[in-house]
């Protein structure tokens, strides 16, 4: 990805427009038992898109505005985006995305471990109460979600951002100097 | 060129994981007037409006999925409800007939007048704004703060009983900490057998609460009622009035060899799809100091009330 100021305000207003969306009404829903999280899934869509360490930048500064918003323990959220986006970047830099259930498979199981990296950060920093095994189907429930919600939202994401991807722009120009008589159809 | 790109990478990803690290220690130790404290509340403050305005525009979505949800669970509910009706019939006569004794008593002992509801508190009406997506923080932001008279550790009702405390503010909103959340603790008592315990909840679980610490040597069935306990002494008050109602027993077994008895709990307010909610402002849990607990801090994620709490 090539940032430019347009592209960080372009990723800062995605980011901004997730946790509105997720604060006024994905946590406000429930669907079999659980409040979808588009955070992470927006983290995934532009770690895929941009990168391990852009991934991991975005990831922070979400986990930041995501902990702030909440009144969360800060930090907290900021250690396990950045991971989730540095993953999804790495993914990106090994594989090749060539299939376009690759974006909502990756969302999902780096939600599955965002959330049991939660779970995880949790305990280590105590609780209080007894827990639930519901827990355990409050994960897996959140990452089919994840699955799901990456379905429209990595496109979207991608669609925002076209004129910034390297992949794109090198597209373009092949299309460009082709000629136009051997131009596949 | 490739090893220094991979160098690069690492040590930037080292140095975003050293200052999450760095940023969650700096929360733990600081109290709740902190910077990074502060530094949340003005985000809260910024972004309140905006969740409010965006809550509005999205609600028809948001009750549609709500709606769909609702109609699966309706058929088993108005069994449910048809049987508690029946009971419920029965009861009122009796408690109609307690209540005129009541009065009666009331008179007789020159008790203020309050039907149930803990008195010198001010309901105060405030929407639901903003919700935490996580289990892990049961919490809530409405739409009305400081400004409004709203001040920490006040109790937070619903239509239908108890839902948590105000734990931090702006002027225009505030973050309640529901029951289901793993720091709440509330001292509560069994109707009609008296029996005391600590309501904490089962986390990963909003329908369950657990009654903990009750003494085993009174009874609780299946179907009573759980309401606050509401205690005072010298010089410490509960966060709660006596006489919310937090739930109704689902589960009441005894183990022989346990010292205390531990019973499961439904909430009766809607935890997981409330709209609105009242804050009980004035009343003897007021502001911090004011005759309420200050709870211990147990974890930083509600350090700005002092989290851990109850009472």
């Amino acid at each position: 990805m090539i940032f430019t100021p347009s592209v960080v305000l372009r990723i800062a207003a995605i980011v901004l427009l997730g946790l509105i969306v997720q604060l006024a009404w994905l946590s406000q829903v429930e669907v079999l038992g659980s409040r979808p999280d588009v955070v992470p899934v927006i983290v995934v869509s532009l770690g895929l898109l941009g990168g391990s360490l852009p991934g991991a930048a975005i990831g922070f500064a979400a986990g930041l505005l995501v902990d702030s918003a909440l009144l969360q323990t800060m930090g907290v959220s900021s250690l396990i985006l950045l991971g989730v986006g540095y993953l999804a970047g790495r993914w990106r830099e090994v594989y090749d995305i060539s299939s376009s259930l690759a974006p909502p498979l990756v969302a999902g199981g780096l939600t599955l471990a965002a959330v049991a990296g939660y779970a995880l950060i949790q305990f280590l920093l105590g609780v209080e109460a007894p827990v639930s095994p519901l827990i355990v189907r409050d994960m897996a429930v959140k990452s089919l979600e994840a699955l799901a919600l990456a379905v429209p939202i990595y496109p979207a994401v991608r669609a925002v951002l076209r004129g910034a991807l390297i992949e794109e722009r090198a597209r373009r120009r092949r299309a460009m100097t082709i000629p136009v008589g051997i131009k596949p159809i | 060129m490739y090893r220094k790109q991979v160098r690069r990478r690492r040590a930037i990803l080292a140095l975003l994981v050293a200052a999450s690290l760095a940023l969650l220690t700096a929360y733990f130790g600081e109290s709740a007037g902190g910077a990074l404290h502060g530094l949340q509340r003005g985000v809260l403050a910024v972004l309140a409006p905006i969740e409010e305005g965006a809550g509005r525009t999205l609600k028809p979505g948001r009750d549609l999925i709500d709606w769909a949800g609702e109609v699966m669970d309706a058929k088993g509910e108005n069994r449910r409800l048809r049987r508690e009706r029946d009971a419920l019939r029965r009861r009122l006569a009796a408690a109609e007939t307690a209540a005129r004794e009541n009065e009666e008593l009331r008179g007789l002992v020159g008790l203020a007048r309050s039907e149930g509801f803990p008195g010198g508190y001010a309901p105060l009406t405030a929407r639901v704004i903003g919700r935490s997506p996580t289990v892990w923080y049961a919490t809530v932001t409405i739409d009305k703060g400081r400004s409004a008279g709203i001040r920490t550790d006040q109790p937070v009702i619903g239509p239908e009983g108890l839902v948590g405390r105000v734990t931090a503010l702006t002027a225009g909103s505030a973050l309640i900490t529901l029951i289901t959340d793993h720091t709440s603790a509330v001292s509560a008592e069994v109707l009609p057998s008296g029996a005391g315990g600590v309501v904490k909840p089962a986390v990963g679980d909003p329908d369950d609460l657990l009654l903990d610490y009750i003494e085993k040597g009174r009874p609780v069935r299946k179907g009573q009622t759980v309401i606050t306990a509401g205690w005072r002494s010298d010089r410490l008050a509960s966060l709660f009035p006596r006489g919310i109602p937090i739930g109704r027993v689902t589960e009441a077994s005894i183990e022989e060899r346990a010292t205390y008895q531990r019973v499961h709990i439904e909430p009766f307010a809607e935890l997981r799809r409330m709209d609105l909610v009242q804050v009980l402002t004035g009343g003897a849990a007021g502001p911090p100091g004011a005759g309420t607990l200050a709870a211990p801090a147990a974890r930083a994620g509600s350090a700005l009330a002092g989290a851990g709490g109850g009472g």
